[in-house]
């Protein structure tokens, strides 16, 4: 056993149990991390980071792409991007890994309740929001419509897409798929928009005035889909932005991931935007 | 009233009694000139005349470069840094109150295993001093919490206890102290610092373009300040299997500091002193609203731009002109 003290700056121990290729860069790791992990783990919310350590690499925030299985396996959506990520991806099954949290805020479940859920996911943003997600198909009758809108450059690089589309297609939820750009694609393959996230938000009819809106994207979307949904009538406080920063510690010490007088890791991920209006590097 | 008081004859006997309880540490001189703190191997050594060392005494509890954890064959445990006991004698007041607001950060509501260890084997021996031209503390607060402290009068030492250890060692040198009547202390002026309000006119005060047209970002402010400690982390693997993660200083004057994939937050120069003073003056969550700053006066004698907080300090505090 471990002390209660010592969780938050020690990984259990994890195993990866396999990986899924989702795109050229991108790959769904499923983790199964240590039996004494379990109950830490369990309070995750959908919204909150873990700290992955791949041994010899080092530790890096992820956004669990789903809550914890009954087994508490957890399921990582992970770009190969830096130098712990890129070995992230040459481990082979089987290998040991480490985790640390859940940390940081997630998403205000409880104050969503009974309202519309709009989320706005761009390129690998989609991996927090699918923890969410999938947390309200599976509880639809406590919450209201819930639509994603999920943008990618183009559709090789849009992640999780059949298996969007099939969740849409069972009717829980709207889908509006878009891309930058769509080059050929073979014949009777997947159909989405061509354009960018905000303009397809602008043609888009909602109860602005109970939705609640969930975002995560590259840095240049928060600004002008903000800003859009704004327009719309969605209050700054019920627009949720999921955003990045490189915590080291995830708890609140390295300093890291401040922004303004916010830590992201203690304060965030997960902010509204209202809270973020003064503080000029936070998007 | 009286207190312990120790007279200058004995404090070499004082010292010695200190060694009973660990490593004596204390402000020495280098070959090269630069002030430090350093072990004491002989008492000749300390320089009770020294105004600041360069590098504060937060080294002995966040070291450069410090192992934090160890991992094996998919288990990680965390390290427990082998420190000795070490008694580190003559520090200033604002040097002692870095060390308060360390303990805040690390010992709170999440305590630092490493620094936890390290906080419980050092003692404190505080010192009180004469200010110059870059101190710029207010000199008028009660120390932070010390274990002794000694306040300089005319032929000796007014010994001050607060805490058991303190009070150990106290008991230890009770041959050396006598009891005297305590004198009046002399409060000094100084250019004390407080949170800044209204902090919007910290952030957007027309001085920050002014220093950052002259900043190099070499970080040397942070490196000598008794409260910066974000840090960074490493990790090395051992060639036969298993590894160690190392935290070390981190700067948040370089550019690297606000990398996240694909994206800086803080790319320019003014965002990043910007940066650093709100957290130094504003502070972060959970310490948000703290002032860090000590007025130990080492950032503007190190900066090599002679780049000076107490002009922005003072600029906060005038009122803003009014618009016509």
């Amino acid at each position: 056993m471990k002390e209660h003290a010592l969780d938050m700056n020690t990984p259990f121990a994890a195993t990866l149990l396999d990986r899924r290729d989702l795109s050229a860069d991108s790959a769904l790791f499923r983790v199964a991390p240590e039996v004494s992990a379990l109950q830490t783990l369990s309070r995750f919310i959908p919204g909150q980071f873990v700290q992955l350590s791949v041994p010899g690499g080092g530790e890096v925030p992820i956004s669990p792409a789903d809550l914890p299985g009954e087994d508490g396996t957890l399921e990582l959506c992970v770009r190969r991007v830096g130098h712990v990520t890129e070995l992230l991806h040459q481990t082979p099954a089987g290998a040991s890994l480490g985790i640390r949290g859940p940390f940081g805020t997630g998403f205000p479940l409880e104050e969503m309740a009974g309202r519309p859920v709009l989320l706005l996911a761009g390129g690998l943003g989609i991996a927090p929001l699918r923890s969410l997600l999938m947390h309200l198909l599976r509880n639809q009758d406590r919450f209201g419509e819930i639509t994603l809108m999920y943008g990618a450059r183009q559709p090789k690089l849009m992640l999780f897409r059949e298996e969007l589309a099939a969740l849409a297609a069972k009717g829980g939820m709207r889908l509006f798929l878009t891309v930058d750009f769509a080059p050929e694609e073979p014949a009777g393959s997947f159909s989405c928009a061509v354009g960018l996230l905000p303009e397809l938000l602008k043609g888009f009819s909602f109860d602005a005035e109970r939705t609640y809106a969930a975002v995560c994207g590259p840095p240049a979307l928060y600004r002008c889909l903000t800003a859009e949904l704004e327009r719309a009538g969605v209050g700054a406080e019920r627009i949720l932005l999921s955003l990045e920063r490189r915590m080291r510690c995830g708890i609140g010490r390295c300093c890291h991931c401040a922004l303004g007088q916010k830590l992201c890791c203690l304060d965030g991920p997960v902010f509204r935007a209202g809270d973020l209006k003064q503080i000029p590097e936070a998007l | 009233m009286e207190k312990a008081f120790l007279k200058n004859t004995l404090l070499s006997e004082f010292l010695e009694t200190l060694r009973l309880f660990g490593e004596l540490h204390g402000p020495t001189v280098s070959d090269t000139g630069v002030a430090a703190f350093s072990p004491l191997d002989h008492t000749s050594d300390l320089r009770l005349d020294y105004q600041r060392t360069q590098i504060p005494p937060k080294k002995y509890l966040i070291p450069f470069r410090e192992e934090i954890l160890h991992y094996s064959e998919g288990n990680y445990w965390q390290n427990h840094p082998q420190v000795p006991e070490i008694i580190l004698f003559g520090i200033h007041p604002c040097d002692l109150d870095g060390i308060a607001y360390l303990d805040r950060v690390f010992l709170g509501d999440r305590p630092d295993p490493c620094y936890a260890d390290r906080r419980a084997r050092l003692t404190l021996v505080g010192i009180s001093c004469e200010p110059d031209d870059f101190c710029f503390c207010s000199g008028s607060r009660e120390p932070a919490p010390f274990d002794l402290f000694l306040t300089a009068r005319e032929e000796g030492y007014e010994v001050s206890v607060s805490s058991v250890k303190g009070e150990t060692i106290a008991d230890a040198a009770k041959d050396l102290l006598v009891l005297a009547p305590t004198a009046e202390s002399s409060r000094r002026a100084g250019c004390s610092i407080t949170a800044q309000d209204p902090q919007l006119r910290f952030s957007d005060n027309p001085l920050w373009e002014k220093f950052a047209a002259t900043c190099v970002s070499c970080g040397a402010c942070s490196v000598c300040c008794p409260t910066c400690y974000c840090f960074d982390v490493r990790e090395y693997p051992a060639l036969a299997g298993g590894g160690t993660r190392l935290r070390e200083w981190d700067n948040c004057l370089f550019v690297t500091h606000g990398e996240v994939a694909g994206a800086n937050f803080r790319v320019s120069r003014l965002d990043r002193l910007r940066y650093r003073f709100l957290h130094k003056y504003c502070g972060f969550t959970p310490l948000q609203g703290m002032t860090s700053c000590v007025g130990c006066g080492r950032c503007k004698k190190v900066c090599p731009v002679d780049i000076d907080l107490r002009e922005l300090i003072e600029s906060c505090r005038k009122p803003t002109p009014e618009r016509p």
